[in-house]
Order: structure tokens, then C-alpha cells, then sequence
């Protein structure tokens, strides 16, 4: 049983419509769900008119479903104070300046906004026994993309910094002459034992992304959106992360066949240019559409979310290739 | 005072010098050796945890910043070495002390 499903897609296709909805369907059938949002710019709120934090929080008028959008600012700032912290318990008056000039500096860097994420991921990734179902509506895809392949690529770099510690350690203790003290102790080194703990965690994030996951991406019946999901499956799978299925959201209605004014033949001939493009996604590409979604006349929420998770044949009790029925 | 527990004073002092010779000739420098070694190699991991201080950004910084308050002894060494440095040429020489 996957207990985290992931949607993502290009910016704008309806991951969020999508997303609530699969999670709508998996709490009224009674599962213990609970919906994160990693996207920046958090539209989850929006879908269920309620506001939602970092913390999760019940969906009012929706048994069994949590949600929760993820604060990377609060996040770093957090971070931020722990370190410093820290800091005035361990480092003699003279140095906290200098020191403190650093630790800033690292908090401001462009990759202190995504390892906060990261943080926050892999907690909610950890913390979450008391769910059944983690649905994920993640940020458009190059965001969500770098998301999934830093696990591997800051293990990578621990790794790196962890043999120069020891390294340099051993050096050390062999420099001692006698009965000397070394200068740098291996037993209970707080740095190598900080660094083997971030490493402990990305790896259980790798590890959880791969085994108990399950990606869905979500695209719209148009060239751009259907170049980018190939391109996102190709990139997903060279992370070894398989694309489960297809979400094809934003299809036009067609109208009544004894309909014949300017609408009617404007619709008639969208639907046609859809058409050739869903059999496109139904031919070239691997994953199997698990949804045709119509646009709906107004904003997906509170009922219409009901009518849309209707719509969806993912399975809901268990995401796994052969249980789930394309569409 | 008998010839020889003169001869034993003699050889004792002898010995005690050449403790001393060898220890200040080889057992030192060699020792010496290792922990520049060990200073550069440690060098190299504070480079690599810290490479904004030299204004190249690393995707771990965030990460690294909490090892700062452990690492008080460590980056004020590192510091000091980064400004003292003429050349390598001159870090490695100094085992010579010319």
C-alpha cells in the first residue's frame, strides 16, 4: 500500500482541483487522510474556503481529512534561531560575531528557501502515522522535480563531507605524540554526529520516495502541457521514481448534436483539436490516464470537488500499477 | 666516586641527548607533518562546508550553518591559516624551517 501519492504538472493544469479531489475521495471512503501543499503559492485554502497553516489542521464538513500548507519562511526562521541558539551556548563571546555573520549568510542563500522545504517534507514524511494517505499537490514541475532529486544530491554531499571530517580526525589523533591530547577527538565528534543524522534523513526520504510513493501528473489537453508531462515523466524515471497514471483535466463539453450556432461549432471544433491530443497522451505516452475531467462552469470546490472526485478511477485503497483502471 | 658510575653518568647524559636529537630532528618534524596534514585536509571540509565565505554558493549551506557553533575552534584556526597563507609553496615549506 502507497501511503504517499504526489500530483504534480505544469503550472496552471489543475493540480490542486485534482489533488483535493483524490483526497476527497480517499477520506469518504473512510481513510485517514491528510493533504499537503508544497507549492508556494498555496491554493488548498482556496479549494476548501478555510485557511490552513503549517500544522495540519480537520477540513471542516469532511470527515477523515486533514490539510496542511507547508511554510518554508517560518521554516528557515526557525532553523535560523535553533542554530543561533546554539550558538551563544557553545561559542566563546569573542567568536559569535564572526560566527553569526556566517549563519546569516547561510539562511539568505537561494537554497535555504528549498532545504527548509526539504526539512518540512520529510517531516511531515515521518510524522504522519497517524494518517493512511499523504496526497501531496506539489509546485509546478521544475520546482517539484529539484524537490525529488535533492534527497540524492545532498546525500551525495554529506557523504563528501563526512570522509574529509574523519579524514582529517584520524590525522589529528595520529599527530598526537605520546600521551598528548589530540586536537580533535573521533568518539562523539558533534559534527560527524550532526551530519550522519541529516544523512539518516535523506536517505529515509529517498527511500520512502521510491518505495511508498506513487507520482500522478496532471496535464491539459494542449501541446505545451503534453510536451511537458513527457518530459517530467523522463525526468522522474531517471530519479527511478514511475509515473502511475495520468490526470487529463480542463476537457471541453461538447454540445448537443442539434446545436448549430457560433458556440455550438467554436465547442464542436475545440473538442475535435482535444481529441487528437488525448489520443496523443493515450498512444506515445507510457502511463495510463486515470482521468478525463470536464471544465466546470465555476471554480472547483465544495460540491463540484464531489462531483470532480467522482471522475477520478484512481484507486483509492491501493496505488499500484495493476490495480489501477485507466480511464 | 669509582670509574665506573662515571662511565654510567656519561652515558646517561649521552643517552638523554640523543633522545633529545632524535626526537627534535625526526620524531617532531615527522609528527609536525601529519598535523599540517591534518590542518589542510581540515581546510579543505571547511571549505567545503562554507564556500559562500568566499562568496561560492553551495546547495548545503543551510545545512552546514548548524555545524557553526560546534565548529568554534575550527573556524577560527581556519580563519587565521586562510589570512596567514603567502603560497603553498610557503605552507609547505615551513616543515623545513628555514
Amino acid at each position: 500500500m502507497r501511503t504517499h501519492v504526489f500530483f504534480g504538472g505544469k503550472g496552471g493544469v489543475g493540480k490542486t482541483t485534482v489533488s483535493s479531489a483524490y483526497a476527497l475521495k480517499c477520506a469518504r471512503t473512510g481513510i485517514d487522510t491528510l493533504i499537503v501543499s508544497t507549492d508556494p503559492a498555496h491554493s488548498i485554502s482556496d479549494v476548501f474556503d478555510q485557511n490552513f497553516t503549517d500544522e495540519p489542521a480537520a477540513v471542516e464538513r469532511v470527515d477523515n481529512l486533514d490539510a496542511m500548507e507547508i511554510d518554508p519562511e517560518a521554516e528557515t526562521e526557525r532553523h535560523l534561531m535553533e542554530t543561533k541558539r546554539a550558538l551563544s551556548d557553545q561559542v566563546s563571546p569573542a567568536m559569535v560575531n564572526e560566527v553569526d555573520r556566517q549563519i546569516e549568510m547561510a539562511h539568505q542563500t537561494p537554497g535555504a528557501y528549498e532545504a527548509a522545504l526539504m526539512d518540512r517534507f520529510i517531516d511531515v514524511m515521518r510524522n504522519s502515522d497517524e494518517y493512511d494517505r499523504i496526497v501531496f499537490d506539489t509546485s509546478p514541475t521544475g520546482g517539484t522535480l529539484r524537490l525529488l532529486s535533492l534527497p540524492d544530491m545532498l546525500e551525495g554531499w554529506i557523504d563528501r563531507l563526512v570522509y574529509k571530517r574523519e579524514q582529517s580526525i584520524d590525522l589529528y589523533e595520529r599527530a598526537a605524540i605520546g600521551n598528548e591530547e589530540p586536537r580533535r577527538i573521533m568518539d562523539g565528534d558533534p559534527i560527524l554526529d550532526r551530519l550522519t543524522t541529516r544523512k539518516e534523513r535523506f536517505e529515509f526520504a529517498g527511500e520512502t520516495l521510491r518505495t511508498n510513493a506513487a507520482f500522478f501528473l496532471v496535464a491539459n489537453p494542449d501541446e505545451l502541457s503534453i510536451r511537458e508531462t513527457q518530459r517530467a515523466i523522463d525526468e522522474l524515471q531517471s530519479y527511478d521514481l514511475e509515473v502511475r497514471g495520468l490526470a487529463v483535466n480542463r476537457l471541453t463539453p461538447e454540445p448537443d448534436p442539434n446545436e448549430n450556432g457560433r458556440g455550438a461549432r467554436f465547442l464542436r471544433d475545440r473538442v475535435a483539436t482535444e481529441r487528437e491530443r488525448l489520443n496523443e497522451l493515450h498512444e506515445n505516452i507510457d502511463p495510463p490516464v486515470v482521468a478525463e475531467i470536464q471544465t466546470r462552469v465555476s471554480e472547483v470546490k465544495g460540491t463540484i470537488l464531489d462531483t470532480v472526485a467522482e471522475e477520478l478511477s484512481i484507486d483509492v485503497d491501493q496505488v499500484s500499477p495493476d490495480t489501477v483502471s485507466s480511464g | 666516586m669509582s670509574l665506573s658510575t662515571t662511565i654510567e653518568r656519561y652515558r646517561a647524559e649521552l643517552r638523554h641527548w640523543l633522545r633529545g636529537l632524535y626526537h627534535g630532528l625526526i620524531t617532531h618534524p615527522a609528527y609536525e607533518k601529519v598535523e599540517k596534514e591534518a590542518e589542510d585536509t581540515e581546510d579543505t571540509f571547511m571549505l567545503a562546508c562554507f564556500p559562500e565565505a568566499f562568496g561560492i554558493p553551495s546547495p548545503v549551506s543551510y545545512y552546514t550553518a548548524e555545524l557553526l557553533p560546534y565548529l568554534e575552534d575550527e573556524f577560527d584556526a581556519w580563519e587565521r591559516r586562510m589570512w596567514n597563507r603567502g603560497s603553498l609553496l610557503e605552507r609547505k615549506g615551513q616543515q623545513y624551517h628555514f
